[in-house]
């Protein structure tokens, strides 16, 4: 049965045109930044290691397609939490206001299953789309600017050689998939609750936004609370180009965001299999 | 289509509430095989509750319900022999017909065969490709029909079929659930039309406020008749009715009053007499189910 429930839910999310808007919007927007950096380049090196060259003598360019995809998902992924749920705010509520759950759930087959088929989908969109702007934007950004080794500020700057970067990139991706799963599901569990697809997108933007704010207010009270909340983390995928890589902080990561993901997911369960369909 | 006497539902002490209120109380009544079983009642009776119920989409709820003998409470496979129709019937409009039958054709494992021959059913064979945004409301509502028998249920509940649907849609839905019925399918409707289940169902158990007021098989009424009648001044036309010695007045509702007529008089002779008086503006035959109402 699970299958069957997994094949309807890709069906009808591969047949919305929403689905495809963030794709849409990466694909063309990635080229645009990266075309704009090769231009800019001079500029962007003045800028970002302008008082540095006082100090080091630099041969060639600093800018290649790794800097290019490290500033791309540096600017980027803040922004991503809007696409990545584009699909989660509407899985279950679009459901509740289109009327559709009246002949999907009054055939023999558990309101569990179709959940679990429905937050399965949301999770690999999730993934999906994460992989797609990441990976993307290395292709793109290493077609137009080429490789090189990768200049980032960590305790001053860090040269990392072109040998060593692209498991940092795939770790950066896992890093930030886990955050942007964790916020996917949250915009799951309030898809479950309202009857619009707005709503649960609003609350959840707005959950990141105030989450972000206060992991960035230097106050006791929210210092000692951030490491707790899943958008302290939004920002870590950054540390995968530290050196060394702080792996304990992602272990820590890695326990919050899960355990955030169980209680949304928990709680969606919960609250949809007791719901009551009366209109 | 002779109805069976053997039960296919048995509800029992059924009771739901709403917060603080009680939409069904302590309702127990039989559905027969084969029958057209009607739920009649004025809107916020319990009627389209009962179907919630029934089909799962209401949670919490006492009492119980049987299908052939077994608790509907134990599993949800009992859904397997129902179709419904609940309110107005709903579609992925972003998908074609076809495709919103196969995503129902994989929840109860139906040869996609099937999707043919309900598409056939409901005259859509032609339309089945195109996607049901663009359908007109008959249309979805002939779809919303196939969606139900997709499965070849043995129960098919219908919430308020006719709403929305012009004259000729009507008599086509009435003319379905006879076929059905024909075929040897039970059909569970509610309804408020008292016309509606006068013409078509062969039982019928009426609510009101949550109670059952009374559950019957159908049968002529021989004693009387009930007339609906409309009139500008109340007092003038009761003073009226009540010297015609073989008319009883059985309610008043602001300026319709609810007559009975006893079968001493053709009902067109009365007919014809009620209606010289100047403050009668219409006169209606009605139900005799309308007695229910007004007990």
């Amino acid at each position: 049965m699970i299958r069957s429930l997994l094949y309807n839910e890709s069906i009808k999310v591969l047949s919305k045109k929403r689905t495809y808007i963030g794709f849409i919007l990466i694909l063309f927007l990635v080229p645009i930044i990266v075309l704009s950096i090769g231009n800019g380049a001079e500029y962007l090196e003045n800028k970002i290691y302008g008082q540095l060259r006082d100090s080091f003598i630099v041969f060639g360019s600093l800018t290649n397609g790794y800097l290019a995809t490290y500033l791309i998902i540096a600017i980027l992924t803040g922004q991503m939490p809007f696409l990545a749920t584009i699909v989660a705010s509407e899985i279950v509520s679009g459901e509740y206001s289109k009327g559709t759950f009246r002949m999907y759930l009054s055939r023999p087959v558990s309101r569990n299953l179709v959940l679990l088929s429905k937050l399965v989908i949301v999770n690999i969109y999730t993934i999906i789309i994460m992989v797609f702007f990441i990976f993307y934007t290395l292709l793109i950004s290493t077609m137009f600017l080429g490789k090189g080794d990768l200049a980032v500020f960590h305790l001053g700057l860090l040269f990392l050689g072109e040998g060593d970067i692209f498991w940092r990139f795939f770790l950066a991706f896992n890093i930030s998939t886990l955050v942007m799963v964790t916020i996917s599901n949250l915009c799951f569990m309030l898809s479950t609750f309202f009857k619009n697809s707005v709503t649960p997108i609003i609350i959840t933007i707005s959950v990141v936004f105030i989450g972000t704010a206060i992991s960035f207010i230097p106050l006791k009270i929210f210092e000692s609370l951030n490491p707790y909340l899943f958008t302290g983390y939004v920002d870590l995928f950054l540390t995968a180009f530290y050196d060394p890589v702080p792996w304990l902080l992602i272990r820590n990561a890695i326990i919050v965001c899960s355990l955030w993901s169980i209680f949304f997911v928990g709680f969606s369960f919960k609250h949809f299999s007791k719901k009551e369909l009366l209109e | 289509m002779k109805t069976s006497k053997i039960n296919l539902l048995s509800i029992s002490g059924l009771t739901k509430k709403y917060n603080h209120t009680k939409a069904l109380k302590n309702i127990s009544f039989d559905i027969p095989n084969k029958s057209i079983f009607a739920l009649l009642g004025p809107n916020g009776s319990g009627k389209s509750t009962i179907i919630k119920i029934l089909s799962r989409l209401t949670t919490a709820w006492t009492g119980d319900i049987f299908h052939n003998g077994q608790s509907i409470k134990l599993s949800n496979n009992y859904l397997k022999d129902f179709g419904f129709i609940i309110e107005e019937p709903c579609f992925y409009e972003y998908l074609s017909a076809r495709d919103n039958l196969k995503i129902l054709s994989r929840l109860t494992n139906t040869p996609f065969e099937r999707i043919e021959t309900v598409l056939e059913l409901v005259d859509l064979i032609h339309r089945g490709n195109d996607k049901v945004g663009k359908y007109s409301y008959g249309m979805k509502q002939r779809l919303g029909i196939a969606q139900a028998l997709l499965h070849d249920p043995k129960i098919l509940v219908l919430d308020e079929p006719n709403n929305g649907l012009d004259p000729i849609g009507i008599n086509q839905m009435a003319d379905l659930i006879f076929r059905l019925n024909n075929k040897g399918k039970t059909i569970l409707l509610s309804t408020h039309s008292l016309i509606e289940v006068d013409r078509l169902c062969t039982h019928v158990a009426i609510l009101r406020d949550g109670n059952l007021l009374i559950e019957k098989e159908m049968e002529p009424n021989l004693d009387c008749k009930f007339f609906r009648v409309e009139v500008d001044d109340n007092r003038q036309a009761i003073s009226f009715l009540k010297k015609l010695d073989y008319i009883n007045i059985i309610a008043i509702e602001n300026n319709i009053l609810v007559i009975s007529q006893d079968l001493t008089k053709s009902s067109t002779d009365i007919q014809k007499e009620i209606k010289k008086n100047k403050n009668i503006k219409s006169i209606h035959q009605e139900s005799d189910l309308i007695k229910y109402f007004y007990d």
